[in-house]
């Protein structure tokens, strides 16, 4: 039985997926999977999940995006704008930085 | 030979050659996962032991006398260490794994409060790894002692158990040991926990444990230099490279002790 496996680097980051383990149940696949997938790299919490509980949507069926020009979507022009003009702007953004300062430092 | 020498050589020996033999298995294990895991448990061992030979040359020993150019009778390992496997019997390295672990972590614990700061320094790093090898070889067996495959298991525990009463065979010193405090329990008190815990364990699995005193004792004992045959025959292949390519002093990877 095939176990995927997603790892997280460091606490409040994303599991990511890093490969898959041969396994006949969970305990055993989260035995293996500590050392197949856990040793060398950066680890703070590991993933298995059975491969046929995943499921999966491809580009084949769907048209990821939509099909039409929908540039506005990334929203550009709204980057790098001087919020000094209003105070309430400014403020949020700070603290907007100092939460995603603080998650860095997690 | 002083008590925290023999305390000392008994810990790094019986690390060494376990991890030798476990690095058989390379890619013979059932699975590629097993393989890794088998080979990350001897990786630790072989640091363990890396650990106390490393106390051993700061007391004055040369690496080459500790293990390239030691003569096999001055090993003073338990003999469950050294036995060659049979080929494709992975309940033997299982079993072993399990009773040796065990008896590990027992071992260790009484070595968190050693008179000799040296060695209860280093304790914990050890200790923290083995709690792997431990859930390693329990989840095997637990899963080997269903179905056909616990007959291999009931076989690889009738050959190992006797060898395995070995690693609570006291040496010249034990006395001292003990009451100089290196030691914070005799074998004798670690040998009793280690049936309480592996007696019920094992009998909990479908297993039949030989009875302790009832068992026919290898005259072999491994702590006092008398070993097996599979470790001379060991000894000579894990020292041939060395003396092949005449050695002056052992090589050293690079960035080891940096």
């Amino acid at each position: 039985m095939i176990w995927e496996v997603f790892r997280q680097a460091k606490p409040g980051k994303y599991h990511t997926h890093c490969g898959n383990v041969h396994a006949p149940d969970r305990e055993m696949a989260k035995l293996f999977a500590q050392i197949q997938h856990g040793r060398r790299m950066q680890t703070n919490s590991l993933w298995v999940v059975p491969q046929e509980e995943v499921s999966e949507v491809d580009s084949d069926e769907a048209t990821f995006g939509g099909s039409t020009d929908k540039a506005y979507r990334w929203a550009m022009t709204y980057n790098r704008v001087d919020a000094s003009f209003a105070a309430e702007v400014e403020q949020s953004e700070d603290e907007q930085r100092e939460a995603a300062k603080a998650r860095e430092e997690l | 030979m002083t008590p925290t020498d023999e305390l000392l050589f008994r810990l790094a020996d019986d690390e060494y050659v376990i991890a030798e033999r476990y690095t058989e298995w390379q890619i013979y294990a059932p699975t590629i996962e097993s393989d890794l895991a088998l080979a990350n448990i001897a990786q630790d061992e072989f640091g363990h032991a890396r650990l106390w030979y490393d106390l051993l040359e700061e007391r004055g020993y040369e690496e080459k006398n500790l293990l390239w150019e030691r003569a096999p009778e001055d090993f003073r390992h338990s003999t469950l260490c050294e036995l060659a496997f049979e080929e494709g019997d992975w309940a033997d390295p299982v079993v072993r794994s399990y009773l040796y672990d065990t008896a590990e972590r027992l071992r260790l614990e009484a070595l968190v409060d050693s008179s000799e700061p040296a060695i209860a320094s280093r304790v914990g790093k050890v200790l923290s790894e083995e709690g792997y090898h431990r859930e390693h070889a329990q989840s095997w067996l637990e899963r080997l002692s269903e179905g056909e495959s616990r007959e291999r298991v009931q076989a690889a525990l009738d050959r190992l158990f006797p060898h395995a009463l070995s690693l609570f065979e006291p040496g010249e010193n034990e006395r001292e040991i003990v009451s100089e405090g290196l030691r914070t329990e005799s074998l004798f008190d670690l040998r009793e926990e280690w049936f309480e815990i592996t007696i019920p364990y094992l009998e909990s699995l479908g297993l039949s444990v030989p009875e302790p005193e009832e068992v026919e004792r290898p005259e072999v004992r491994g702590r006092d230099g008398s070993h097996t045959a599979d470790w001379f025959d060991l000894h000579e292949s894990f020292t041939s490279t060395y003396h092949e390519l005449g050695f002056d002093q052992p090589t050293r990877l690079r960035g080891e002790g940096a």
